[in-house]
């Protein structure tokens, strides 16, 4: 017999589908691929602390060694590098023949970005170290100390690729709102060198050992009180960038310098082969992409013997196998400066600071101080060049011989001579392959900074 | 909970049943064609409203156990009109005539997760595809068989590449950042269609340029996987208007697939063998260089030691120009009793590649298997085992010089790539990569085994001659394991360039997509007969899992492909898993003399990826339609119909979160450091809110049809991407805001010019175009895709076309500026279609054409870069200057972009195909007992007619994107495919 559907039954069976969804409990699920920023606020533990001083390590490290990074891009506008890769032109259209285009992220934004996130790394754990149990006052010192230098190391990369631009420096704000003002390069500096004071007061405070690892990197700088003269030498780096020679010449006297030391002890970025590390992509065996500027064979002086400066010959091949020829540039020098995909990458070394030592003596331009210039260039010249000594003439002579010396002692290691060509306006001086070709003073804002400011900053 | 859940529905499916009528009677007859007067096999006879029913045998016979008092039958079979037959009681022998219908007027189509009405009460344009169009000519995957089928999709390869890849597109741009891809249901299950990159990018290094997407690895969304024969119908669900009751997953269309059954009666074995080939369709071409001087000019000097006057090498010839033999064997056997009915399939295709070492196999094996359990319950299973492997080359963009489409700009015609005469390949004097020494050595294969079972249990918990209620549990796994094996051994040219010479790659995945849910059905139809109510409702669980592994591993000691081999090895893992809930109910009325359907229904979600995962989104739907017959003279019947629908797309799985980086260190010292997402607290999925209208037409005594449809989908609350100040330390932050609105006007037309006995000519068109402009932004305009504006990127701007192209350009005082010059979106689709049966032979084709759509066409722009691209030293005056095209060019690249976007449209022959029916007697004095017999000769994309100049208009060098398709950077050059066949069934 057919019975009809009552209500009751309808009822009861709609029932039974509700019941059923409550059967499906709740759906949460975690991130399985990262940890939380949470775990780097409020509470965090002092393992977080550690592994975060650690990463800004990695931060300040990352695209140094790329082949669209901070040396490789620095080293095309201070005509030292190409890079021939045959996939981008725009490191011929965009880095040789210009404009710079703050919409190409591989281009200049990248250069910018990175310092960034790093210094937002670092603010991160200035705003949780107070708190955390488990490590000492001390502790807690050392660390502010590091993340404070390599903040400032951060930050004094950004203004050298944005120059006159300035900068933002109260960055530690909230990430969705309005952007942090952009300060004047004159206020970048001054922010800089209260960085670096202010670590240095830290690190004062911070006992005997760091509570992490610097890694090797910073063999020899790995306490804080030995990673104070690598602080100074920072600020000895900015002093001379600012022309406050006489204070430089203080501030070095409280770095690593010593003219009897390796002129290779230093400070480095480190490369590794190991799964989640890096390489240093500037390693370009078969001269496929990066390679040098003809003229730092061409324009190298001659030791005694008639060959060339120690320096190219230690740095450059002269003659690689195939040498390209793109958009009427041309090269048959590579470089072999680095020599593996794990070559270290010079942050702040001996050899610099004997010369930012004379560059700051031809600065102040006494003849005591000429007279000391020169015993640091002929110290240079003879034990990385090879190079007879010379006379330091007169101020401008000096600064010639100084630029030279900079240019092949600190060849490809971070833009050095771009930096300096801009510094003394001698950027007009830059060898062009072809006349069409430009040199830019600095590298425009990224577009995404620029979008989200009203009106456009200059260098949007 | 999982469990739990399961023993849930299964109380509840048996809970609350009413008792088992159990008079039954049995019923006999015959089904037979109208004019003909033969018998017609496998027409479904089914009892209204239940699953009671059965096929009819070879002879037109059936027998079916009926309830005893007054019964109404439906009798349909593919083809032909079907019919509803009142069976008085006492009744028990019938004769059933049907009518041809060759435009398919009275398909059975969808109207919600567990419904369906006849496509002539239709509210939607629900496009549907059958077997015999799936499986017409030789597809490599389902989504090429449906090209120039759908109304309204846009359906376009990615590559050449073999084994698939292929973007389906519903009413133009859905989103902008969530999913792409429509949701794919085969058989209940919703179905994986992932794309999961091979990693070649290790090799490649494509995302370590300016994009730093990591979709350039030529990657297969893997729907590729389903075998093509199995397929009975495909449904598509375009918009929300039709799809709303799929919710939150349903934003992009939804494609529903069902596969073949089993029918009562003898065995039916159907075998077909097809051999073919591929063979290359379009090169590039290179410049020739006439003089030593003029290959010196940009060759350097060193040109001299291989240019010879004359002598030219078609090096994409020798790579592509293979046509190795292509082979499909296809076997399925079906039948059964009215109690039991099983489909089994065997499939083996192997498709050989156009380069060395590329090639696309596929195995599959199916069995579907019907049970009756009894008078009231029954069980289908589906069990599909599928393997592919696809071995597709090194294409697409890179930064390393090795993908083969990036080296041969640079690489002059007069150079000899091939083998010395002691088998090693030429070295490459101009660039570290020989392609056809890569092609030769590499590997680069991926190898999915993939099960997809399906199961269905309905149970009839209650008839009588004016109620039934239903339940449907049903639920099925979708489990897949792909494996990618690249392997680029050390003697390969280019392999140096990094210091470490060999790189093998090993990729493991595996997806588990899981679903299940319950269903109630309960159709009333009162005495009078007045109006027939279906009232559906149900609730679902479903859960897909991703875990991606990967080896990298470098410096291979002995050149060993072991991982482990290697002296440098990163690996990489990645984990994703998306718990969704979902519970619908829908109530459809059918009334007027079956004149009128109104449909009203509403689905509720809640899913892990939103911020709130407690939270329930709500899409409703309201659609009707009215059949006015025998309008005016000539018009049979004319549909008016509405549909209002709204669904969601979920955000992705990690959105939510603000992330640290866990995963890098420096010389072994663990770091963690800040990411660029920010996590939004409130993210949700975006809302389309579609309305639909349309007039369907009947002509000329059944003899055409034609459909008319507009549509308006609003998507609001889209997931934005906020970029943020990279000075902040972040990068983006995902969101939900703004709105974009996609508007069309889609056109089927189907026509039977000549219907005789012995000659048939069905003809059908179709037309679409659609729009999609932005028209809010709650955040400054932005781009995606593409590699900056000089090279030509996709830029999001409020009130501007959704797909619009911007680079850079000229002002006439020379300044530059960034404006549109370009925009990916065609300006009409259409197709055309023929099909004529003239006695035992068949002749279909179909051509597709798309109007306009731009490319940014940077292939070109490499090869200008090159000074190689074929029309380079073709000579133009330019102000009252000579120069060459090519250098012209390269003059204004960066001030004009637009000299590298190009017109993509095209005309292609997609498929074309003649069949031959062999005549019976002659078979059977070849083969006793063979039924019938085919031969078939068909190709796929014979032709193509397009002014683009690059390889092929369709491509993606990022895969299946919202926006930004239409990249031509290196692609897998395109292929045309030719075939021979033979069917027979016994």
């Amino acid at each position: 017999m057919h019975r009809p559907l009552s209500t009751r039954t309808l009822s009861r069976l709609i029932a039974g589908a509700a019941l059923v969804l409550c059967a499906c409990g709740d759906l949460t699920v975690p991130d399985f691929n990262n940890p939380s920023i949470e775990d780097l606020q409020a509470g965090a533990s002092p393992t977080t602390i550690r592994q975060a001083a650690q990463g800004m390590l990695i931060g300040t490290r990352a695209q140094m060694g790329a082949q669209n990074g901070y040396v490789s891009l620095l080293g095309i506008l201070g005509r030292e590098s190409y890079n021939f890769d045959p996939a981008d032109t725009r490191f011929f259209t965009e880095m040789l023949v210009g404009p710079l285009d703050g919409g190409s992220p591989a281009f200049g934004a990248n250069l910018f970005a990175q310092r960034y996130r790093n210094i937002r790394l670092g603010n991160t754990i200035l705003a949780a170290i107070g708190p955390v149990a488990g490590l000492t006052a001390a502790e807690k010192e050392a660390v502010r100390g590091f993340v404070k230098t390599i903040q400032a190391h951060d930050l004094l990369m950004v203004i050298n690729t944005r120059d006159d631009l300035g900068a933002p420096i109260d960055v530690d704000v909230a990430p969705t709102g309005p952007p942090a003002p952009i300060a004047t390069k004159a206020e970048v500096f001054a922010r800089i060198v209260t960085l670096l004071n202010d670590a240095q007061t830290h690190l004062q405070a911070g006992g005997a050992s760091f509570p992490f690892s610097l890694g090797p990197g910073f063999a020899g700088f790995s306490t804080p009180t030995t990673f104070i003269p690598f602080n100074r030498a920072l600020r000895a780096r900015v002093d001379v960038y600012m022309g406050n020679f006489g204070t430089a010449l203080t501030t070095l006297g409280t770095s690593f310098i010593d003219p009897a030391a390796s002129l290779d002890l230093g400070v480095y970025h480190v490369f590794g082969s190991g799964s989640g590390d890096t390489e240093n992509a500037l390693f370009d065996p078969n001269f496929r992409a990066i390679l040098a500027h003809p003229a730092l064979e061409t324009d190298a002086q001659l030791k005694p013997d008639g060959t060339r400066d120690n320096r190219v010959l230690r740095k450059v091949t002269i003659a690689v196998p195939a040498p390209p020829t793109v958009q009427g540039v041309t090269t048959t020098v590579g470089f072999s400066i680095y020599n593996s995909p794990t070559a270290p990458i010079p942050i702040i070394r001996n050899e610099e600071l004997i010369l930012l030592r004379a560059e700051a003596n031809i600065g102040l331009n006494t003849p005591p101080s000429l007279a000391a210039a020169q015993t640091d260039i002929n110290l240079i010249r003879a034990n990385s060049g090879g190079l007879a000594p010379i006379a330091l003439t007169g101020q401008a002579q000096a600064l010639d011989e100084l630029l030279y010396n900079k240019r092949y002692s600190l060849m490809f290691e971070g833009g050095h001579r771009w930096i300096d060509a801009r510094r003394y306006n001698r950027l007009g001086l830059l060898p062009l392959a072809v006349p069409s070709h430009t040199v830019p003073s600095r590298f425009p804002f990224p577009e995404a900074e620029c979008l989200v400011r009203t009106p456009a900053p200059p260098g949007c | 909970m999982r469990s739990r859940y399961l023993l849930f529905a299964l109380t509840f499916l048996f809970w609350g049943a009413a008792p088992l009528t159990a008079q039954t009677r049995t019923l006999r007859g015959t089904v037979v064609d109208t004019a003909t007067g033969m018998p017609i096999q496998a027409a479904n006879v089914g009892v209204r409203g239940t699953s009671i029913g059965t096929t009819t045998g070879p002879d037109g016979s059936f027998s079916l156990g009926i309830p005893a008092g007054t019964t109404t039958l439906l009798v349909r079979r593919f083809g032909y009109r079907f019919r509803t037959i009142v069976v008085q009681p006492g009744e028990t022998e019938i004769r059933v005539a049907l009518a041809s219908d060759p435009l398919q007027l009275d398909e059975v189509v969808v109207t919600g997760q567990a419904t369906a009405v006849e496509r002539r009460n239709l509210p939607n344009a629900v496009a549907t595809v059958n077997a015999e169009d799936v499986a017409r000519v030789s597809a490599q995957s389902f989504e090429h068989a449906l090209q120039g089928k759908i109304p309204g999709a846009v359906i376009q390869t990615n590559s050449g590449a073999p084994g698939g890849g292929v973007q389906v597109r519903m009413r133009g741009v859905s989103s902008i950042n969530a999913q792409s891809e429509p949701l794919y249901v085969v058989d209940g299950v919703l179905v994986s269609n992932v794309a999961i990159p091979s990693n070649q990018n290790a090799v490649t290094n494509a995302a370590g340029g300016s994009n730093p997407a990591l979709t350039q690895d030529a990657q297969v969304n893997r729907v590729a996987d389903l075998n093509p024969s199995d397929i009975e119908t495909v449904e598509v669900l375009k918009g929300a208007s039709a799809s709303a009751i799929y919710g939150s997953r349903a934003s992009n269309g939804v494609v529903l697939i069902t596969t073949k059954r089993g029918r009562s009666g003898a065995a039916n074995v159907r075998m077909t063998q097809r051999f073919g080939f591929y063979q290359l369709s379009n090169t590039l071409g290179a410049r020739k260089f006439n003089t030593l001087a003029e290959a010196q000019s940009v060759w350097g000097a060193g040109a001299a030691t291989y240019f010879q006057p004359g002598v030219t090498y078609d090096h994409e010839k020798e790579l592509a120009g293979h046509t190795p033999l292509s082979s499909e064997t296809l076997m399925d056997v079906g039948g059964g009793t009215d109690a039991t009915r099983y489909y089994l399939s065997g499939a083996w295709k192997d498709d050989g590649g156009i380069i060395k070492n590329s090639g696309f196999e596929r195995q599959s094996l199916r069995a579907n298997l019907y049970q009756r359990l009894g008078q009231r319950l029954n069980l289908e299973v589906g069990n599909n085992i599928i393997r592919t492997e696809a071995s597709r080359g090194l294409t697409n963009n890179d930064n390393a010089g090795v993908s083969f489409y990036m080296v041969f700009p640079f690489t002059p015609s007069f150079v000899n790539l091939g083998k010395n005469p002691d088998g090693t390949f030429r070295a490459h004097p101009f660039q570290a990569s020989n392609p056809l020494q890569t092609a030769e050595l590499m590997k680069n294969d991926e190898i999915v085994w993939r099960y997809l079972g399906s199961g269905r249990l309905t149970y009839d918990a209650f008839h009588n001659a004016t109620q039934n209620l239903r339940f449907v549990a049903s639920g099925g796994a979708d489990y897949f394991a792909q494996k990618n094996d690249l392997l680029f051994p050390p003697e390969l040219e280019f392999e140096g360039d990094d210091g470490q010479l060999g790189t093998s790659l090993l990729s493991n995945s595996d997806n588990l997509n899981i679903n299940s849910g319950v269903n109630g059905i309960h159709t009333l139809t009162p005495a009078s007969g007045r109006f027939t109510a279906t009232t559906s409702f149900g609730a679902s669980y479903s859960q897909r899992e991703l875990n991606v592994a990967r080896i990298i591993s470098r410096n291979l000691v002995g050149g060993l492909e072991l991982v482990n081999a290697g002296t440098v090895v990163g690996v990489r893992e990645t984990r994703q898993r998306v718990e969704d809930v979902s519970m619908f109910a829908q109530e459809e009325v059918l009334l007027m003399n079956d004149r009128m359907l109104l449909i009203a229904g509403v689905n509720a979600d809640k899913s892990s990826v939103n911020s709130d995962d407690e939270k329930l989104y709500v899409y409703p739907k309201v659609a009707g339609s009215y059949r006015i017959e025998d309008l005016a003279s000539g018009i049979d019947a004319l549909k008016l119909r509405i549909a209002y629908g709204e669904s969601g797309n979920q955000p992705l799985y990690g959105q939510k979160f603000t992330p640290l980086i866990a995963t890098q260190n420096i010389t072994g010292l663990p770091g963690l450091i800040v990411d660029g997402l920010v996590g939004s607290t409130d993210l949700a999925p975006e809302r389309q809110r579609e309305i639909e209208g349309g007039v369907d037409l009947t002509l000329l005594d059944d003899r055409g049809t034609l459909e008319l449809t507009v549509f308006r989908k609003d998507v609001s609350e889209l997931l934005l991407q906020r970029t943020l100040a990279p000075s902040s330390g972040f990068a983006t932050e995902i969101f939900n805001g703004g709105k974009l609105r996609t508007t069309g006007v889609e056109v089927g037309l189907q026509a039977v010019p000549i219907s005789r006995p012995d000659l048939q000519w069905v003809l059908r068109s179709t037309y679409f175009s659609n729009k999609s402009t932005i028209k809010e932004l709650t955040v400054p305009t932005f781009r995606v895709g593409g590699f900056g504006t000089s090279l030509g990127a996709f830029e999001i701007a409020e009130g501007k076309s959704a797909t619009q192209i911007v680079g850079n350009d000229s002002l006439a005082d020379g300044s530059t500026v960034v404006r549109q010059i370009g925009d990916a979106n065609p300006d009409f689709v259409m197709s055309f279609s023929t099909d004529v049966t003239w006695k035992r032979f068949r002749l279909n084709g179909l051509l597709d054409w798309q109007k306009g759509s731009d490319v940014i066409n940077l292939t070109k722009f490499l090869y200008d870069l090159g000074a190689n691209t074929a029309d380079y030293a073709d000579p133009i005056t330019v102000g009252g200057v000579a120069t060459t095209k090519g250098a012209q060019r390269l003059t204004v690249f960066g001030k004009q972009t637009a000299v590298y976007v190009e017109d993509a449209s095209f005309v292609k022959l997609r498929e074309v195909s003649l069949g031959y029916e062999v005549p019976p007697r002659i078979m059977s004095r070849m083969w006793g007992g063979v039924e019938s017999a085919h031969l078939t000769l068909s190709g796929r994309n014979l032709f193509t007619s397009t002014k683009y100049t690059g390889l092929d208009p369709e491509v993606s060098n990022f895969g299946n994107q919202n926006i930004a398709r239409n990249i031509d950077v290196a692609p897998f050059p395109p292929s045309r495919s030719f075939w021979f066949g033979v069917e027979i069934v016994f």
